[in-house]
């Protein structure tokens, strides 16, 4: 549980309905999926070798689907940047393939106000033919609430 | 118990299901330049301390914790498919500091996944975040053409 210092919500605190700016990540083509299993470890086969990911059933190597969620927290931070995200959850549906991109858009769905300020955001990612391929959500904030946030 | 003791009870496992594995914890830092390669490579932003809400996530490739995954996923043969991921920040990770790892690793056979849960924690023993991956282990298919 976050210590909850009351805080305040600033005059300009989204209201529920209100939008998140689409932002376009990618295409992530294999050099950047190379790059990215470099800084993260996580070099899966699935996603760096062509037969494998045949093997695996998918027409090409996937894009690591925490690659696609690291782009998650620039859009909401870009959006509002007095934000603590307290918990983010995602489902991957869909691979994603090497030479592909996303484009990651949310609004808010529930929005409270004072004494501590919180908003829950539903974000997804759409890949090609503007496919569904992330549904995730998040609590976020106002960082006058987290004693460390 | 610590805050990490009371994070670390297990929940028992369903009926047909393995007791989950507990790893020994792990003594982790977050380094100022691996941090900012993965901010480069992530398309984030932020400078300074700022550490990336999925950082954390790259220690699942450490060699304990993979090997546990690889080895609970059937070995070769058979690879871990990234389905679900969850995080809950209770404090922020901050840069060139050190934290602990607690992971448990669940594995279900219907359907075939494993779900792992790491708890970070500081050296002081405060709970900064907990992280629940859920991997369907995928049977490979060399046959398959081209």
């Amino acid at each position: 549980m976050i210590e909850a210092v009351a805080g305040l919500a600033p005059p300009d605190w989204p209201n529920a309905g209100d939008e998140i700016g689409a932002q376009s990540f990618g295409p992530f083509d294999s050099a950047a999926l190379t790059r990215y299993a470099i800084v993260s470890g996580d070099d899966n086969p699935l996603h760096l070798d062509p037969a494998a990911a045949r093997a695996a059933g998918l027409a090409g190597t996937p894009v690591h689907g925490m690659l696609m969620l690291s782009c998650f927290e620039p859009v909401i931070m870009g959006w509002r940047r007095d934000l603590f995200i307290s918990r983010f959850s995602a489902k991957f549906l869909r691979p994603v393939l090497a030479g592909e991109g996303i484009r990651v858009l949310g609004r808010v769905l529930r929005s409270q106000g004072n004494p501590r300020p919180e908003l829950i955001l539903r974000l997804t990612a759409r890949g090609p033919g503007d496919s569904l391929v992330i549904l995730a959500e998040a609590a976020v904030l106002h960082k006058s609430v987290t004693p460390l946030g | 118990m610590t805050a990490r003791d009371n994070a670390r009870v297990a929940v028992p496992p369903e009926p047909g299901e393995a007791a989950p594995v507990r790893l020994p914890p792990i003594q982790v830092r977050t380094g100022a330049g691996e941090v900012a390669a993965f901010l480069r490579e992530t398309g984030g932003i932020g400078t300074g301390d700022f550490v990336p809400l999925t950082f954390p996530f790259r220690w699942l490739t450490l060699p304990a914790i993979r090997g546990s995954i690889l080895r609970l996923s059937g070995g070769e043969g058979f690879l871990p498919v990234h389905e679900a991921q969850s995080f809950a920040y209770e404090r922020s990770l901050r840069a060139d500091a050190d934290y602990i790892l607690d992971v448990e690793i669940q594995s279900t056979e219907k359907p075939p996944r494993l779900i792992l849960k790491m708890t970070v924690s500081t050296v002081q023993d405060e709970i900064c975040a907990r992280l629940e991956t859920i991997l369907r282990i995928v049977r490979l298919n060399p046959e398959t053409p081209a």
